[in-house]
């Protein structure tokens, strides 16, 4: 079937900088120059990178997205020649579209060569396909004869039937980005809802242009450039929840479908309407309706138990033993929730549909929560694909309880920590939907205490010490090291407090109500110094920061703790026979500004101990990237504090 | 009649399905070899069949019961595929604790997925893996395998126990082969385990182990491929991806690679011929010459890796090298020598094991392919120049730690050779420290500090160079650990490669850093070269250590004292000297306010038995405890 597409450009006019952004124009100065203007130290940087998004049409198979691709990339340093290989993944995983295609073309090396540019093209031998799995490829090139101060060009067409969400532009890496722009041409029967993800914003501009097709109607286009000049790189930093989150970046998902002369699709722009076809897709009613497969389970496990709160725990704490997730994410099912039931794994949709489905049976309100986790980034505005996971929230008595049983180590109201991304959408049979706080508000705790003697004949510290670990500090210790043996929790203790010895090892780890408590005896070299007859000890002796976890002078990211956390500091050092106190640090508090966090130190003595209490809190999960110089002030005033010396001397 | 057959059929269909196999049962484990373990293998058996030099057949079965969830990756439910190597067969079986089947997975329910790892760009290798969620533990898996392949240069060596924190039940090996391809094969560390050859003639090879308890990973031991039991097995006679192959002698299998696999890959366009003559020039001394030509090939090329069929073992051609300007190992190895050969210089590809963390060997008394490395041998006198072509860094003829002190094969045309690379002394793995610091009546320090590296040290600490502005000053932050609130005021680096000497100028300042309580200051003397010292204690320690790489770091650092203040305490000179090594330190008062501070620590490279560890241990700890020695000053 042939077709025919005449384009009328009716393009208000687009201010083009004089600078050249069209592959092969390749400049003497750009191939001369030594390092990028606005960043002298990027070992390559992206001079230009257009994209562009436009639609064909084929009687067949409807309406199909291309998005081409051009880049032009400066090599400054020899750390930079990765650039040199580009590699693009595309979907083939699709069950009703057909594949993603993906293929890179006018890809060249430029090189000065004795003041004359010398261009290579790459040939078959540096392209290839690669079938990396049932669901994705991978396209890849490496370029030829690329060295330090070479010039790579590159272009990519990706097409694909899938139109709902387009691929993402990005427009901030790792090297500085000089230019870029995108261009989106959408059919007037699409609407998409736009986002501007990161803290550089692009120039806008529209318009609207006329398509005439033979063999179809006639019909309008709607045109937008965005671009934007010299994009600073962003660059890993710890304490960071997802990069992505704030990599400038343009994403585009599918509002409405309307074709004339056939109903308007929505695709979702509300919050109710996202939890409206999130019910009809997931077919949510049907799983959660379907009880028959559990019942005579449900009613042995909850027989005795006559309070909510007692048949929530209960049936909790079923659902997390039972089932085994398969480490899979979601919030559609994929087997049904029976068929996980009768299996014993499932997805996260599986195992929480579970656990909904026998909550309501055993009468206590619970609704489903979508959830964007961590590394699926921020659920800015409603849509399909910002979500990807679903848990429960289940209320008693007006209060509302999180729930997520396919972690082996959470319990009502602590989710896995991933989970623990901005808000969650619960959505009702009726429409309605609700916001949800996933973050919580109570700190978890860390209360870490020491009674213990001070040995100057053996130069040691010997005693008990205990360490406790509440919520979500319970749950990343259990995570890590639920099943280890004795020896091991012993030998980790050990190397996270320099010069301990452990003697005798307790703890209380595997009841998951309870908070993660272990018990040690020790004895301790390099607690304290003695020097010329006196005992310098630090008041906080091994527990004390070795240094400030924020090194950096600068930060581009918000700082992300996860939740807010209480540090607990509960000394009594025996003072020795023939010793007394001949100097004590003061007491202080320190505060933040704003009391996000706080430091507080108290000592006291009298002729026989000393007692050294501290409590260390932070209350927000995550702080603003203008809060930084903050932070890492507050955590060199506890180094600056912790350091400061309680000195013995001879009685 | 009819409805009895059917119940028959269905009878029959239920005891298969359901069968319990007793022996899978978890009841029957000696609790000898729960200990330390996740996983216990019940059973490991290979069936090697070598049909002839082209043809080879393995058939794998592996019962693990797993533990806990650290023991699924014992489970090694996973085989690679290629051209030349297809599966027959591949399926598992789940049976609970009590040995009663849950669930089988067939060929079409393990994945399939493209092998390629981080660094490589394309390869054809592919890999069929299980991803089974367990519903329950401990749990049995049977993991089945059969696979055929037309290359026979390498038949997987056989370990006994491949792993840590996983026993062995049974271990089971069957080799059989034809009487004339020159089957060989090498026993390590046999001794103290329960292994019995139950079989060897000159077709046939078995052994069957029984009872080994799982181990435990302990820091500084030796790979585990020095301390498991293992048989390596190789073929006289071998064939690899269409070329058939010898491996009687290292000369023959050396002369083999050569005329094969070599052969005709060093051609070079004449232009470039002539271009590599213009830039040697009058040249005559052939390393003089090399080392012209190694810094072309280093600004020229860069490493990309790519490996399909006769590609993985064979150098790209050198004139698409210098066409293309990338390669792997071999393909930059053999274009350097094909440029090299240009301008009169010998060199000769060199097969080795690549490895920063052991100095690997090729098990030089057994010939074989081996290795997964290639660099480049220029002979010089009596002895080789190395060069590692795949950096584009690496001053000529430095070899780091990568490939350092450990036996390799040079291929040359009449044949192999097996010789060690370069040792690094450890006297001549220097760091030199040189340097002030002052401190002022707040405790405040400001210091400069000089670090000049050499010999082992050099390569661990050029890396710096190429770290990004935000990268570097973090590394020097976690460097200087030891000083909190610093600042970093001015570095400037100088790599002479020349002389293989790393110079570090770097200006640095922090506030607090002396203590002040009441009218005392205290400080730790050594500011800028503490040991880490931080050697874990390990209970009932198992294995033997190593200490791969000694050291030789020598700090001299003037240090400026606070006016006002007067000098309370100040420690005394102190020195440590044991086979590990030697430790000193030494204050020298220059005037009221002036201090030398002297340091010297030389660390021993050896291999040290289970019980000396603890020795070790408390050497570093002294030498960690003297590092942190305090001045106390009192104000006047």
């Amino acid at each position: 079937m042939r077709f025919y597409i005449a384009v009328f450009l009716l393009f208000f006019i687009l201010k083009v900088n004089a600078q050249s952004y069209e592959l092969g124009k390749v400049t003497i100065e750009e191939l001369q120059e030594k390092v990028n203007k606005t960043d002298t130290t990027a070992p390559a940087a992206i001079l230009f990178k257009k994209g562009k998004t436009y639609f064909s049409y084929n009687e067949q198979t409807g309406f199909l997205a291309n998005h081409v691709y051009e880049f032009r990339i400066k090599i400054y340093k020899k750390e930079g020649l990765s650039w040199a290989t580009q590699k693009v993944s595309y979907y083939v995983g699709y069950e009703n579209l057909r594949d993603d295609k993906a293929a890179f073309s006018d890809v060249a090396t430029y090189n000065l060569e004795n003041g004359k540019i010398v261009k290579t093209k790459l040939n078959s031998e540096g392209n290839f396909k690669e079938k990396v799995n049932k669901y994705w490829n991978v396209a890849s090139i490496t370029l030829p004869n690329v060295k330090e101060g070479s010039v790579i060009e590159f272009k990519y067409t990706l097409k694909s039937e899938n139109i709902v969400r387009l691929p993402d532009f990005e427009f901030q890496y790792e090297i500085p980005v000089n230019y870029f722009e995108y261009r989106s041409e959408i059919p007037e029967f699409f609407i998409y809802k736009t986002l501007l993800v990161g803290t550089f914003k692009p120039e806008m501009s529209g318009d609207i242009g006329q398509i005439k097709q033979v063999y179809a109607s006639e019909y309008k286009q709607i045109n937008t450039l965005y671009s934007g000049k010299d994009v600073p790189a962003l660059k890993k930093e710890n304490f960071i929840d997802n990069i992505d989150n704030y990599k400038g970046s343009i994403q585009n998902e599918l509002e409405l479908k309307r074709f004339p002369n056939k109903p308007v699709v929505n695709y979702t722009k509300t919050w109710e309407g996202l939890a409206v076809s999130t019910y009809k897709d997931a077919n949510l009613i049907r799983e959660l309706t379907d009880r028959g497969y559990f019942e005579d389970d449900l009613k042995k496990i909850i027989a005795d138990k006559s309070s909510p709160r007692k048949r929530l725990d209960t049936i909790f704490k079923f659902v997390q033993e039972r089932m085994n997730w398969n480490k899979k994410k979601g919030y559609y099912v994929d087997k049904g929730v029976k068929k996980a039931y009768e299996e014993k794994t499932g997805n996260t949709a599986e195992i929480n549909l579970l656990l909904i489905a026998m909550l309501k049976a055993a009468q206590i309100q619970v609704h489903p929560v979508l959830v964007s986790t961590i590394e699926n980034g921020i659920p800015l505005f409603p849509n399909r694909t910002v979500f990807n996971y679903l848990i429960a929230a289940a209320e008693i008595d007006g209060e509302k309880i999180l729930l997520d049983a396919t972690n082996k180590f959470t319990v009502p109201n602590i989710l896995p920590l991933n989970v623990l991304n901005w808000k969650g959408r619960l959505i009702r049979e009726n429409g309605t939907s609700e916001e949800v706080e996933l973050i919580p508000t109570k700190p978890s705790m860390i209360v870490n205490s020491v009674s213990a003697s001070i040995v100057p004949e053996s130069a040691k510290l010997e005693g008990v010490l205990s360490l406790q670990k509440t919520d979500y500090k319970a749950l990343d210790f259990r995570e890590s090291f639920a099943n280890m043996t004795n020896e091991s929790h012993i030998e980790n203790i050990e190397s996270q407090y320099k010069g301990l010895e452990i003697e005798e090892y307790k703890a209380e780890i595997k009841n998951l109500s309870k908070p993660v408590y272990e018990k040690v005896t020790f004895s301790a070299a390099n607690a304290y110094d003695i020097i010329g007859g006196k005992l310098i000890i630090n008041p906080l002796v091994f527990f004390a920061y070795k240094n400030n976890p924020f090194k950096l002078e600068k930060r581009q990211m918000p700082i992300y703790f996860g939740y807010p956390e209480q540090r607990r500091f509960n000394l009594f050092l025996q003072i020795p026979q023939g010793y007394k106190v001949e100097s004590l640090p003061s007491p202080i508090r320190i505060v933040m500004e704003d009391k996000a966090a706080s430091y507080t130190m108290n000592l006291t003595a009298d002729e026989n101990q000393i007692q050294i209490k501290v409590i260390q809190e932070i209350t927000k999960a995550i702080f603003a990237v203008d809060d930084y110089d903050m932070i890492r002030d507050f955590f060199d005033k506890i180094i600056e504090i912790q350091n400061q010396k309680i000195i013995l001397k001879k009685a | 009649m009819k409805s009895l057959y059917y119940t028959f059929i269905f009878l029959l269909f239920t005891l298969f399905s359901y069968a319990q196999k007793a022996e899978y049962s978890i009841l029957t484990i000696a609790d000898s070899l729960k200990e330390n373990a996740n996983a216990v293998v019940r059973l490991d058996q290979m069936d090697i069949v070598i049909v002839s030099q082209r043809s080879m057949n393995m058939k794998s079965q592996r019962v693990v019961t797993v533990l806990n969830e650290k023991g699924l990756n014992h489970i090694e439910a996973y085989q690679h595929y290629d051209k030349k190597t297809s599966i027959k067969n591949i399926e598992a079986v789940v049976y609970n604790s009590l040995g009663g089947e849950i669930k089988k997975i067939k060929r079409k329910d393990f994945r399939d997925q493209s092998a390629v790892s981080g660094s490589t760009l394309f390869s054809d290798s592919r890999v069929v893996f299980l991803d089974y969620t367990p519903v329950t533990y401990p749990f049995t898996i049977v993991y089945t395998c059969e696979v055929e392949t037309s290359n026979t240069a390498f038949i997987p060596q056989w370990a006994f126990l491949s792993g840590y924190y996983a026993s062995v039940e049974k271990s089971v090996l069957n080799v059989t082969f034809p009487n004339n391809l020159g089957f060989k094969k090498k026993e390590f560390q046999f001794s103290g385990y329960n292994i019995k050859k139950q079989e060897e003639t000159d077709t046939k090879l078995s052994y069957t182990a029984v009872n080994i308890a799982a181990q435990k990973r302990e820091d500084y031991s030796p790979s585990s491929s020095d301390l498991f039991p293992r048989v390596m097995m190789g073929l006289e006679k071998f064939h690899l991806e269409g070329v058939d192959g010898n491996a009687a002698t290292w000369e023959a299998f050396g002369k083999w690679y050569s005329d094969n696999i070599l052969n005709g890959t060093t051609e070079l366009p004449e232009e470039t011929k002539t271009k590599i003559k213009a830039l040697v020039g009058n040249e005559k001394d052939p390393i003089k010459k090399a080392k012209i030509i190694y810094d072309f090939v280093q600004k020229k090329s860069r490493y990309v890796s790519i490996q399909v069929g006769i590609g993985g073992w064979k150098p790209m051609l050198a004139s698409d090298v210098d066409r293309l300007g990338y390669g792997d190992c071999k393909a930059l190895s053999n274009y350097t020598k094909a440029l090299l050969e240009a301008v009169d210089v010998p060199s000769y590809n060199t097969i080795l094991y690549g490895d920063p963390y052991n100095k690997s060997s090729i098990e030089s008394d057994f010939v074989s392919m081996q290795g997964n490395h290639m660099i480049l041998a220029i002979p010089s006198g009596n002895d080789y120049v190395w060069l590692e072509c795949t950096s584009q860094d690496d001053p000529f003829g430095y070899q780091g730690t990568f490939t350092d002190d450990r036996n390799v094969l040079v291929v040359k045309p009449e044949g192999g050779q097996i010789v060690r690379t370069k040792i690094y002394e450890d006297i001549g793995n220097i760091q030199k420290d040189k340097g002030s610091y002052s401190i002022d009546e707040n405790g405040n320090f400001s210091g400069a500090l000089s670090i000049v590296s050499e010999g082992s040290q050099y390569s661990q600490r050029t890396r710096v160079e190429h770290l990004q502005p935000t990268e570097k000053e973090k590394h020097y932050k976690n460097h200087w650990e030891n000083i909190n609130n610093l600042k970093l005021e001015k570095i400037s680096l100088n790599n002479d490669k020349e002389n293989i000497r790393f110079t570090e100028d770097v200006q640095l300042s922090a506030t607090s850093y002396g203590a002040v309580s009441g009218n005392k200051m205290i400080f730790v003397v050594n500011s800028f070269n503490q040991t880490d010292g931080s050697v874990k204690r390990i209970r009932n320690r198992k294995n033997p250590f190593e200490i791969q790489r000694g050291y030789f770091d020598t700090d001299e650092i003037e240090i400026n004292l606070p006016t006002g203040f007067n000098i309370e305490f100040i420690p005394s000179n102190y020195e440590l000297k044991g086979k590990f090594g030697e430790y000193k330190t030494e204050i020298i008062k220059k005037d009221n306010n002036k201090l030398l501070y002297k340091r010297s620590m030389f660390l021993n490279k050896g291999k040290y038995s289970n019980k000396e560890y603890d020795e070790y241990r408390l050497f570093m700890e002294q030498v960690s405890r003297n590092d942190n020695a305090k001045i106390i000053l009192t104000k006047n």
